[in-house]
Formats: C-alpha cells, structure tokens, sequence
C-alpha cells in the first residue's frame, strides 16, 4: 500500500513538471509563469482542487503516440479566491505549446459543466499556440464544444478570460465570449489571422504586438477589458477583480463591509463643476469621492475614454458605474463609447449588480464616420441594454444631458429608478446656443438678438427644474450629499423587483 | 477703531488680515477677479465686490476699481496685503485724497522706499551700511560692463523697481554684465513699466536676513527683530525663519538700530522690513532695501514676538501709539515657515495649475502648527496669480524642535490635484548644511545644480516604510477575508508572513500579527507595534509605531504602496514569499522612450513654435515657449536633433506630458 501510495506522488510530481524543466526555463525565459504557478496566484493558498491530471490525449498519428503528457497541456480544476468558489482552466505552454487537443477541450468543458451546475464562476487562463494540428477536426470539435459552453454559460455564470501568451486563430472566440478579457502587455496577443497571413492576404506589414497585443485590444479595437504589466500583476489584480462579481446569476453582488459612512459629505464636488459649461472637469473624481474607500476598479480605461465605466462599492455592494467624460470629447457618446457601456450594462443586469450612471453628455457625436460607421445601431444598443436593464438604476445628471443622449443615458423614461440632478444640470433637447438658432432662424444675422435669446432660453430651460417640474428627475441636490443620496436610493432599492415580458430572448441592434 | 475695511488682495494674506479684522470687530469688504470668484477670501469677507477680469493688471492692480468699491461698500480703510499695489505710491496717496485710510505706510515713505537708487542714498544719510556700487540708472550695456569692473566682480545687476526676484542678474564677467543688463532691462520694463537698472557689488557666501520694524504716527519706532531668508531658490525666498541662527545680540541690536534709524528718516507709520545682506564670513552686513508693506513671513515674527502684525498696522494706521516699547519685544522660541507652491520639484519646479482635488493641511492639536491659506479643497489654481499656495509654520522652543515639528507637519499636508513643492522641503529641512544653520543664499543652488529628483531624499529609517507597508497590506487582506459568499467552513484566512520588496529591489521578510488598535509587525529581529485608525483610502496613516506618533501619507497603486514620509516617497511591494520569487521572474520594463519628443513639462499655453519639420536644431537652441503662471517658460533642445513634426499649435493649451514636436 505504502509503495501505491508513493506511486500517486510520483505521477503527480511528474505531471507537475508538465512539459519538462527545460521548457519551464524557456517560459520563464519568456517573461511567463507556468499554467501551475500562474493557478498558484490566483487562487488561495492550498485550495486549488485539480481534476483530471493524468488526462491524456488519443492521438496516435505523427508521432504523438509516444508523446503523452499527463494534463494534456491545460491545468483544470476548482479552488478559492478570498474563500469564493471559482473554476479554472490554465493552458500550459510548456506542453504541446498549450495546443488544444480533444482531451485538452474535454477537461475545459468538464470544469465549464460543473460551473454552470454548482453556480461558481469560470477563469481561463489563456496561452496556447492554436489547436492540435496533429489531431485534426477533433480540435476543431473541441473548440466548438468549448464555444457552446461559453454560450451556454453567458449571463448565468461570469466569465473572465485572462491572455497570457499566444491565442490566435479560432482560438480567440472562446475568449471573445467570456464576459472580461484581460490580457499582460508584451507577452500575449489575440487576434483571427495572424502577421503572416495579413501580409499574403493584404500586403500589410505589421508585427504580433501592433496587431493583436495587448496595448492594441485595450485601446484601438476595445477587444480587451485591461492590460497588466506582467503575469503577477495580472494575477493579483483579477483576484481584486474578482471580489466584484457575484458567484453567479441568482446571487446578489457579494457585500464586503465598509467603515466609509455613508452619510459623509464631500463639500469638494460643489466646486467641481466649472462656471463655464465648455470647461472639462474630471468625472472620475466624482466617482473616487462618491463610492467607498475612493476603490473604483476601472475597466476599459484607454478605450473609448469618453465613457468611464467600472466596479465599485457602496455600503459594501458591488456596483456598476457608467458616466460620461467630459474630458475626452466633451463625453459625448459614439459607436465605441456605446458599445463599450452597453456592453457593460448587460452584465450589471445580468448578475444582478446595481448601475450607478453619472450623466455629462452633450449628445451623440455627429459626421460622416458615425454615421457611415452605424451610430445608428450601435448608439441604439446602449439604449436597449439601459431599457432592458431590470437591476436598481440611480442616475445623477451634473451637468449637461441634451437630446437622445439625455434619453440613453439611464433617463427616468429608461426606467431609471431613481434620477437626480446637480443644481449645475441643463436638461433639454441641445445646447442653448444651437436651440436658438433653430428657434429663431429668422434672427440669424441679428447676434445682439440672439444673445437674448440665449440667455432667455438659457434661463428657461438650461437648469434641471424644467425636468424636476414633470417628474422626470426626482430630486435636485446639492452635490456635497451625492454619495449619501445614492447610497440612501440603493438601500431602498435592494429588494426592488420587476421582470421583463416573457420571451425568447430580445432583438438587441448587433 | 475702523468699523469696515478693504482689503485689496487674494490668496492667503487676504484671508490672514480678514482673520484679524474679525477679532477685532471689524468688517471686512473683499475684492475679487472674475478668477477667483469662488475663491476662500470672497467667502470669508462680509462683502465681496468684483473688480474684473483674471489678469491682476485688469482688477487687483487697478486703482479706480478699488477705490470704486470702497465708495461703493462704505470702508473707511484698505489693507494693501502684499504684491499687487502694496508698495505702490500713487495707490496710497490717492487713497489719501480720497478720505480713505490706507494702512500701511504713508505714501512719501513708499515713494522714497519704493525707489531703490532714492533708498539707498537715504540709507547713506541715515548712517545705515550700504553696499559699495554705483547708485543711478545706467544707460547703456557698455557702461553697465565699465561700472561692473569698477566694482569688481561679482556683481549684481537689479532693476530699480525690482523685486521678489524679479529683474535681478548676478554677473561674474564682462559678457554676463552685458547681457544681464540688457535682460534685467527688458524684464524690468515688462514687469514694472521702468527699466531703470543699476549695479553693486556682489556679497560672497551672504546671508539674507530682514529685521522687521514698526512705526506708529506718534515718532516711535521699533524693530521685532530679525528673520533668516537665505534659502532661496532662484532669489525666491523657500524657508524663513526667526530668530536667524547665524546672528548674535550684538549684530541683532546693531542691525535693528540701523533699520529703526533708516524707518525714523522716512517717518515711517507701519510695519515694514529693512533686508540686509550678511557676509557669511564676517557678519558685516549691508542695507539692501526697504519693504514697505507686510511680508509674506511675517508669521514667524509673530511667533516669536506673540504680536499680531496685521493688528498693530490696523492699529497704527487709525492712529493708536504703539503699545510697547523696544525693550518690552520678546523673543520667544524659534519659528519657522516652509512656503507651499504649486510648483513641481521633480520637473524643473515648473508650475502647476488646475483643481486641487484634495487639500488637507496638516493637523495642529498641540497649537504649534499655523497655516496661512487662501485655497480649499475642490478650489482651483489658476496660471494668473502666483504660485504660491499656502505658508506653513511651526513655532518650537529651540531651532531643532521647530525642525522637528515641521517635518512632521510637512508629512500631514496632503495637496493633490496639482504638484507641490513639499517633497523638497522636507528634502530641505534634513539637509545638513541647513540643521547646521551654516548656510547662505547659494544653499538650493549649491545643493542642487542639475534640479531636484525623488533620489536626493533618502529616508533616515526605511524600517518604518517596511514596517507601515506590511501593516496595510495585512490590512486590505483582513477586508478580503471579511467578503461575503465565501466557502463556509473553507473561508480565506490572511497569513502572517509576507516579503516586503522595497524600490531598490532590496527584500525583507516580515510578519504582522492583528492586536487591538493595529499591528505588531515583527522583521530583522526587531519589534514594531503599529496602533493606528486609518481607513481604506484615507490618504494619512496616522498612528503610532511602538508609542512613538507618526504621520505618513499612503496611497495604493496597482500591487504598490506608495507611501511619503520625511519627504521620501517609496513605491513597496508586499506579498507572500511564493508571490515575491514569482514577481523576480518578471522582466524588468523600461520606461517608454519619449526622447524622441518634446513633452510639455508642465500645464500651460503654447505661445510659440520656433522650429519646422525637417529643420536640424543644435543642443541649447530654443524649440518652444510656454505661458504658465505668468511666466514665460523657454524650452530648449537638450541635444542635437531634426525635427520630424511639429504635434501641437501655437495657442493650443497644453497638459503635462503632451507631446509639443517630434524629433527624427
């Protein structure tokens, strides 16, 4: 028995050292910890639960019958973080360069089903130079079975992909339908086709890293949610993450207790709101002094800058926030910008997270490349996600909120629960300056006569009691109580309950 | 006694005279640029009156606007503050025919004063010591040159209506007297429309010390002593203090008489300053000029006197005798003053400008701690007044435990939103030549000849930074295990053992136990009991390490806390030991290359490109020029470079870090 016994840690120390010490080095080398070590972080210390270690593949064509690896180039199994269930999958690039074989697939979907059953969210961790070649269509089966998890799992169970090397090809659509995609600068890139083939297919020379690096997907394309410096960084800030999400789609967001009061008062943000309407101010800072403990988790930070959204806490509770940046394009909102929240609202609601939406938005950008490129859509899927939504929605107006833009952005009409305004808002349909113009046509080359009326319709309608007056904002109030007047809204909100007509699913503007 | 007075000023001394007024029942009445509308000086007075727009020579330095505005609001007096038209003649008499008090001295004084070739023959005549130069307005910059070898280098050259380190050029030979003539010129007319200059001789290793008088209408005069004002930085004055450490009673006394004697000739009703320049070598001492107005560290004088300097020119100026005499002026303790700017030490010191997104001045339980401001939380820093933020002063027994509580003061004060100079200071206040009080005006210059860098200020005692960081990590873990939707029965447990890598990449390993109030954190065989309050995000970790107070700022960036104590800031890690071997297998990342741009250093206007795409610039050459706080700010090549392309517009307005143009 002793000797069995000793043969099981054995096997196992043999698994560990996946592909061998020499890859090992070679990953180290890279930069790269192994799938292993890269599971070591994230989780807990001592709760990693590994399943299906001594998998191996069934290849027996070129060769690959001599060559079996235990583990088959992926490490899977369940564990903590912060005493929170999760699964995870970690590709091991020292085995077959993480290539996904059948089996490789199997074990991914193994710990996917269970995920789904028990209610735990997945993490992929992400380093695998495409599928099997030697195994042919049976690779090709086990992405698709793969892809049909992720499916299946979407919106009842988060998913958070992490890049960590290689992932190309079809490779990317497993990734492309977790809920998060986070990625390590230097050392990991996504993308369909790689440099190769785009410059056979359309003469472009471009490299891995300008293609699909990180810095590439987290600020042109919006692919990716973050980019980290390293594998450490990026696994010690998804475990951050990762306190945000509540387990699954049943759950209410975790609560991590606070001393922040929720009463406190921060006289500073009556200031921050500049007398000159076309002057910036930075929204994140009303974010900062507004949730607790000033801990906003952005995502997307250097995409589509002109919508910030992001986790916080209030009174310990997850949130979501949206809010326009008056910083970058005066906030107003575009097709990226639209994706990037829309996208981010329908996880909110589909893990049950309250959305917190800061509104400074001037409208929607207008031109030809908006237009030509399918404002029309795209702006119309933040609306659909904001109607749609059936979480608490508390939404503040600082200071601008003209025209459909007003409308997107969680209006009362959106069923926003709760809607407030800065004594600082200007509610209407656009700025003063273009309503007069359009209202007094006849007195366009008259400036003093437009000045008055400016400034009459500016005193008319450029202030949220116009709204206030119809019900369409609840309260105006003075910016120093926001954080307590959310928080108040929010607790007063947490049993709140309404469902949306039955049906398949909705027609959301793809 | 007044019933209401103006005071025509903004920024922290309007705030400090309003604060008198108000002890002593006395309404006040502010004034205002379109800038500073929100300002903290408008909220405290009683009345405000807007008196134009943001550039001073639009409001605060027209005269009509404010006597405007005295008509308009029934005050019977104005206190000038400092700057703006404090030392201005014409202000003061005007003023006068107005039926109006102005409070500060009369205005023949500031006339006579206010002219430095005129002073300085009045100071002649008054038996006061003056530096040997040559005292009329030169014409040309060749005579500039003869009159300089004259003298004998080195030499100063100075506008005749300077100050505050305007219009000033040191020359050490012909060439620099003939270009410092003619910039000194030029400044001086830009500034102060009178491009009068002269020249005198250069004191070497010199000290500057002021003696602070008092005049009433009554022919009394005193002097409250001296104040230490040699650490300067490009002849702005960073630290003052008083006493200074370098005079003894004799040279006090001696210079006190000569600046009542020189205050006595001009019959001189108010407080005002007599700065003399003091041979580091041999205590000779030298009048330099006469400062007819309240200066910027007046508080120090008061700290040591007890005496309420805005009190007793208010005082004085509704014509009460001065209550004491010479004899009955103490001096008490030592007083310090750090100024606060809104300036960037790391970056050339280049202003800073924008919202100050916290600002928090440093507790004062004790009573030792004044702070002098006319900023808040939230308020902005606008590129139209000077940078200057707040004062900060501390008042101790000795010189060393004034030292000691500024320091601790320093790592209170919390500014963020804009750059400030405070990570200098405290660099400054554990600089052995200034613990030594054996220094001179040349100190930052000497100190410093290629700027400042975070590196310049190591931390006397790094454990403490190891032992805070271990203590914060553990606690942000402690909230981790207290999140809900865990495991029951499998919840996450903190360990206590981690590894603490410092910047240097230097590793220690520590563990932190929980207590009550905190934790004991246990490295290197020694002991650490951190008590302590602070919560999440708190930018002040204030406590207790092993029943010794301390006081540091911390914030958390990514896998890093930043913290910043005594003027050091360090970025620390802490982790597991597992983490800690895994984290030295990261690459080590370089920083970006930017050389191949020029950056704007600082927030401001770009009023000119002075180069085109393709054009080769040699190193030295000027590439473009910055408006910012006033001050026209020239950017030079640092080496030898083509221009590829030119990234941003004259006018456009920049944000630190933009790019301004690309080098080939």
């Amino acid at each position: 028995m002793h000797e069995i016994i000793q043969q099981l840690d054995q096997k196992r120390e043999q698994a560990r050292l996946g592909g061998g010490q020499k890859r090992i080095d070679a990953q180290h080398t890279k930069g790269k910890l192994t799938a292993r070590e890269r599971i070591e972080l994230l989780l807990d210390d001592g709760t990693f639960e590994e399943w299906d270690m001594f998998k191996e593949h069934r290849c027996n064509d070129f060769g690959m019958a001599e060559t079996k690896i235990p583990s088959d180039g992926v490490v899977t199994g369940y564990g903590t973080i912060n005493g929170r269930m999760v699964f995870i999958f970690s590709q091991d690039f020292t085995v077959f360069g993480g290539a996904l074989s059948e089996a490789h697939a199997e074990k991914i979907c193994k710990i996917m089903d269970k995920a789904i059953q028990v209610g735990a969210p997945v993490i992929g961790l992400n380093d695998s130079g495409g599928a099997r070649i030697q195994e042919g269509v049976a690779a090709l089966g086990g992405y698709a079975d793969v892809f049909q998890r992720n499916v299946m799992a979407s919106g009842v169970i988060p998913q958070i992909s992490l890049i960590m090397g290689p992932c190309a090809g079809g490779a990317v659509y497993s990734p492309a339908m977790t809920d998060f995609i986070f990625m390590v600068k230097d050392t990991s890139y996504m993308f369909v086709t790689g440099p190769e083939v785009v410059k056979t297919v359309t003469h472009e020379e471009v490299t891995a890293e300008e293609l699909g690096g990180a810095v590439t997907h987290t600020s042109k394309s919006g692919v990716a949610d973050l980019a980290f410096e390293n594998d450490v960084d990026a696994l010690i800030l998804l475990r951050r993450f990762f306190n945000y999400l509540p387990l699954n789609n049943k759950e209410k967001p975790p609560i991590r207790p606070t001393q922040d009061p929720a009463d406190r008062l921060d006289f500073s943000l009556d200031t921050l709101v500049p007398d000159n309407a076309n002057k910036p101010y930075d929204i994140k800072e009303l974010i900062i002094k507004t949730v607790d403990d000033s801990d906003f988790f952005e995502i997307q930070p250097d995409h589509a800058k002109n919508i910030v959204i992001g986790f916080a806490r209030m009174e310990g509770q997850t949130v979501g926030i949206v809010a326009n940046q008056p910083m970058v394009m005066a906030g107003c909102l575009d097709i990226k910008s639209s994706i990037k929240a829309g996208r981010f609202v329908r996880f909110c609601d589909a893990f049950n997270i309250p959305i917190i939406t800061f509104v400074d938005v001037p409208g929607f950008m207008p031109g030809t490349s908006q237009e030509y490129g399918g404002i029309i859509k795209h702006g119309a899927k933040l609306l659909y996600a904001y109607a749609e939504c059936t979480v608490p929605k508390v939404t503040l107006i600082t200071r601008k909120a003209y025209g459909g833009a007003y409308d997107v952005m969680a209006s009362k009409h959106l069923r926003g629960d709760v809607n407030f305004a800065w004594p600082s808002a200007e509610i209407a349909v656009m700025g003063p300056k273009g309503a007069v113009e359009i209202i007094f046509r006849e007195d366009k080359n008259d400036a003093e006569k437009l000045a008055a009326r400016e400034a009459e319709y500016k005193a008319k309608f450029a202030n949220p009691f116009v709204a206030g007056a119809r019900g369409f904002i609840d309260d105006v109030i003075q910016p120093h109580e926001t954080r307590k007047r959310i928080c108040r809204s929010l607790v007063m909100l947490r049993n709140k309950s309404i469902s949306n007509p039955w049906r398949k699913h909705g027609n959301i503007p793809l | 006694m007044f019933k209401k007075i103006l005071i025509a000023n903004r920024g922290e001394i309007a705030c400090r005279v309003m604060k008198t007024a108000k002890k002593m029942g006395i309404k006040t009445v502010a004034v205002y640029s379109e800038a500073d509308r929100d300002a903290l000086h408008v909220e405290m007075a009683d009345e405000a009156v807007c008196i134009g727009p943001a550039p001073s020579k639009e409001s605060y330095l027209v005269m009509d606007k404010i006597i405007a505005a005295c008509k308009q609001t029934g005050a019977e007096a104005v206190h000038p503050g400092y700057g703006f038209l404090s030392e201005n003649a014409t202000f003061s008499r005007r003023l006068e025919e107005e039926g109006i008090i102005f409070i500060g001295p009369k205005h023949y004084s500031v006339a006579k004063m206010g002219d430095k070739i005129e002073s300085k023959k009045l100071a002649l005549a008054a038996n006061v010591n003056t530096i040997p130069g040559y005292n009329d307005a030169i014409d040309t910059p060749e005579s500039a040159v003869e009159i300089a070898k004259g003298i004998g280098y080195p030499v100063m050259i100075k506008a005749s209506a300077g100050g505050g380190g305007k219009g000033l050029r040191v020359a050490f030979n012909d060439q620099e007297a003939f270009e410092g003539f003619a910039s000194c010129k030029t400044e001086a007319k830009n500034a102060f429309g009178d491009d009068r200059v002269f020249i005198e001789k250069f004191v070497e290793e010199p000290r500057h010390i002021e003696i602070q008088v008092l005049g009433d209408g009554h022919g009394n005069c005193v002097y409250l002593h001296e104040r230490e004002c040699s650490i300067q930085r490009r002849h702005q004055k960073v630290i003052e203090e008083a006493p200074s450490p370098f005079l003894d009673p004799a040279t006090r006394k001696a210079m006190g008489e000569q600046a009542v004697a020189l205050a006595k000739a001009v019959n001189y009703q108010s407080a005002g300053t007599v700065e003399f320049v003091v041979g580091g070598k041999d205590k000779s001492f030298y009048f330099l000029e006469m400062n007819t107005r309240l200066q910027v560290e007046h508080p120090v004088t008061e700290c040591i006197t007890g005496l309420d300097l805005v009190e007793l020119m208010i005082r004085v100026a509704a014509g009460e005798k001065l209550p004491f005499k010479q004899e009955e002026i103490p001096m008490n303790g030592w007083a310090m003053e750090c100024r606060i700017n809104a300036e960037d030490p790391f970056r050339g010191f280049l202003p800073s400008t924008g919202r100050l997104v916290k600002f928090g001045p440093p507790a004062d339980e004790a009573g030792h701690v004044r702070v002098d401001t006319g900023v808040y939380e939230g308020g902005e820093i606008s590129m139209f007044y000077d940078s200057m933020i707040a004062k900060l002063i501390v008042h101790g027994p000795t010189r060393d435990s004034a030292i000691a509580r500024m320091r601790d003061a320093l790592n209170g004060f919390v500014i963020r939103g804009v750059a400030s100079n405070i990570s200098f200071q405290a660099a400054l206040m554990q600089h052995p030549r200034f613990l030594s009080g054996n220094f001179n005006t040349g100190l930052i210059a000497e100190s410093y000849p290629k700027g400042f860098d975070a590196s310049m200020v190591p931390h006397d005692d790094p454990a403490l930074l190891v032992a805070v960081a271990a203590a914060m990590h553990r606690q942000y873990l402690a909230r981790n295990a207290a999140i809900s939707g865990q495991m029951p029965g499998h919840e996450y447990k903190p360990g206590a053992d981690f590894v603490v890598r410092l910047e240097d990449g230097t590793d220690h390993e520590v563990s932190v136990v929980a207590k009550d109030g905190g934790w004991d954190v246990t490295f290197g065989g020694e002991h650490y009991a951190i008590r302590t309050d602070w919560q999440f995000g708190e930018p002040l970790y204030r406590g207790t390490i092993n029943n010794e107070p301390f006081c540091m700022q911390v914030e958390r960036r990514g896998l890093k806390y930043r913290l910043f104590h005594w003027g050091t800031q360090a970025d620390i890690m802490v982790m597991t030991a597992r983490a800690a071997h895994l984290q030295s297998l990261m690459p080590h990342k370089a920083p970006p290359d930017t050389s191949k741009f020029l950056l704007s250093p600082m927030p401001g206007l770009l009023t000119q490109v002075a180069v085109a795409p393709g054009q080769e610039v040699k190193a030295g050459e000027v590439l473009a020029k910055i408006e910012a706080m006033k001050m026209e700010n020239v950017l030079k090549a640092e080496r030898d470079c083509v221009v590829d392309a030119i990234l941003a517009k004259a006018g456009e307005s920049l944000s630190v870090d933009q790019p301004i143009i690309g080098f080939k």
